[in-house]
């Protein structure tokens, strides 16, 4: 059985009255690259900061390795790789100042480790932090991240502001990184991403988590896209009874009919175009946004 | 960590301190003119017109300025108190919320390292700098008053100590208070506030019996000039008192910030 690395029990947090996550359950198994998506406001920074203990939470508890994740379990913090979505650092130093002084609080990393980091990205290390751009800044809050052979990463928003070549190249690093059973919380709002590395996918919609599935099984649901051209348009809405918007006498919708029936049913008027398809992440992710 | 706050406050400390020498260089430098026999004549003349209370607010009555060591006495350790107080306040505001208005506390709270010892350590960063502030001042002062001539080496030294006690317990008042807001501006504005109040109740608890009673409200009651002049001794009250406020200023702190949303 694969053990549960990560545990999130029954997190709640308000700010004042307003709700920032509700009841989140949640747990990670030991190597998987876990995609936790939603959009701006929906509650994955206040969860990842729960986690982090950078806010209070309102009620929950959050476990790492089956120990509770304190503000002051500092062998369990150790352990984990932290990406935030906005890399602030201490702009006085150089980046390699900056990759010593985070060296120094973890005994364990190797210099070697740390010098494939910064050759990947291409980083250029005698570059002060205040004058690094937004991209070389993104880079060097993954190198911190990695560089010190984590059990847990916990990535918000890691691809915000790469480069495709960086991306690619950080793509690889999680591969890798999974393949050494590495687990990994990310989260993003770039549904493609999700689709591309992720073995497993949250969705959370005001506070709360509504769907925990594969992306497999995410993509299996029997559910269906249709887009239909005819000049039926009209009656075809009706056969359906659908409220969808009508555009150049096109439709598009989503039905849980099996093909054969769709078909069956649109053989009495007259098409000049039929599209039926499977639902890409996006199409399922406005579903459930619905 | 220890060694990261050091570097990075080194700047302001280095600022404060010529400040403060600078002051007295500039005095030490312009004394020996100011005191001739006609010029301490007229000094004691105006004197005279000052009213008691005045004179009293500025230890002028049972210290004369016609030396050196005797301006130290009166008005010098005024300044000495007001500039370590300030540099005290603003230091205990800054240490702590820098990170949270650099944005850098994402980052500090991710790393393996407890919040107990976060605030430890830039506590004890603050506290080396304002004690090396008024050590510094403490040697500097010392060498100018061995070239001006004969001073009481003894009362010298206590007096040095005193503005400690008023310094400790505001840096320790600030960094406590520090931990309820995010906002450094907002903490500058409280830390001077606390000290300049702190420095008119003193004054005017001197003036008269009627507002004697503001001495309690003023942290400067702790750094008690007149005493050490007048008994040349230090009021061991007062030093027992400031090892205990900032003790329990610097526990309310750690509670405060061990329960504070940093972000």
């Amino acid at each position: 059985m694969v053990k549960e690395i990560l545990k999130i029990k029954k997190l709640t947090k308000y700010y004042g009255k307003t709700l920032g996550v509700k009841d989140l359950t949640l747990a990670l198994k030991e190597g998987e690259i876990f995609g936790f998506i939603g959009p701006n406001g929906a509650g994955k920074s206040t969860t990842i900061r729960s986690i982090m203990n950078l806010i209070n939470k309102t009620s929950g508890q959050v476990f790492f390795q089956d120990e509770e994740l304190t503000k002051d379990a500092i062998n369990l913090k150790r352990q984990i790789g932290y990406l935030p979505s906005e890399v602030n650092l201490y702009e006085d130093l150089t980046v390699k100042k900056m990759l010593d002084y985070h060296a120094s609080f973890y005994p364990n990393t190797s210099q070697e480790r740390c010098k494939y980091l910064v050759d990947l990205f291409q980083l250029p290390e005698n570059k002060k932090i205040e004058d690094l751009s937004f991209g070389n800044l993104k880079k060097l809050g993954i190198i911190l991240a990695f560089m010190t052979e984590a059990k847990l990463l916990i990535l918000d928003e890691p691809t915000n502001g790469l480069d495709p070549i960086m991306q690619q190249r950080f793509y690889e690093l999680l591969k890798a990184e999974k393949a050494k059973k590495t687990t990994i919380f990310y989260s993003t709002h770039i549904l493609s991403e999700i689709a591309k590395i992720c073995d497993r996918v949250g969705i959370i919609k005001d506070g709360q988590l509504i769907k925990v599935e594969t992306i497999e099984e995410l993509k299996s649901k029997n559910l269906l896209f249709v887009t239909v051209s005819s000049p039926d348009i009209e009656k075809i809405a009706n056969e359906f009874q659908l409220t969808n918007q009508i555009e150049n006498q096109t439709v598009r919708f989503q039905t849980k009919l099996d093909s054969n029936t769709i078909i069956k049913r649109l053989s009495k008027y007259q098409i000049d175009k039929i599209l039926i398809n499977e639902p890409t992440l996006e199409d399922l992710f406005f579903h459930y946004y619905k | 960590m220890l060694k990261r706050e050091l570097k990075i406050n080194f700047k302001t400390f280095a600022i404060w301190t010529s400040i403060l020498l600078g002051i007295f260089l500039v005095v030490f430098l312009l004394y020996p003119s100011i005191v001739s026999d006609q010029n301490i004549e007229m000094l004691n003349e105006m004197i005279k017109i000052f009213p008691e209370e005045m004179l009293k607010a500025f230890n002028m009555d049972i210290s004369s300025i016609d030396t050196a060591f005797g301006w130290l006495k009166t008005e010098g350790f005024v300044f000495i108190l007001l500039i370590t107080g300030c540099y005290a306040g603003i230091l205990g505001s800054n240490i702590l919320l820098k990170e949270e208005n650099d944005q850098t506390i994402e980052y500090l709270n991710g790393l393996p390292v407890s919040r107990t010892e976060i605030l430890l350590k830039k506590y004890l960063a603050g506290l080396i700098y304002v004690l090396s502030l008024i050590g510094i001042t403490i040697i500097f002062n010392y060498a100018c008053l061995l070239l001006s001539g004969d001073f009481n080496q003894k009362q010298y030294f206590l007096l040095s100590l005193t503005p400690i006690f008023s310094s400790i317990v505001i840096y320790s008042l600030c960094f406590f208070l520090a931990t309820f807001t995010h906002k450094t501006k907002k903490m500058l504005g409280i830390s001077l506030g606390i000290v300049f109040v702190s420095y008119v109740f003193q004054i005017f608890s001197s003036i008269s019996e009627s507002t004697e009673f503001l001495k309690y409200f003023s942290i400067f009651t702790l750094s008690d000039i007149r005493y050490v002049i007048e008994n040349i001794s230090i009021n061991y009250i007062n030093i027992l008192l400031s090892i205990i406020l900032s003790i329990i200023l610097l526990s309310a702190s750690l509670v405060r910030y061990k329960h504070k949303e940093l972000i």
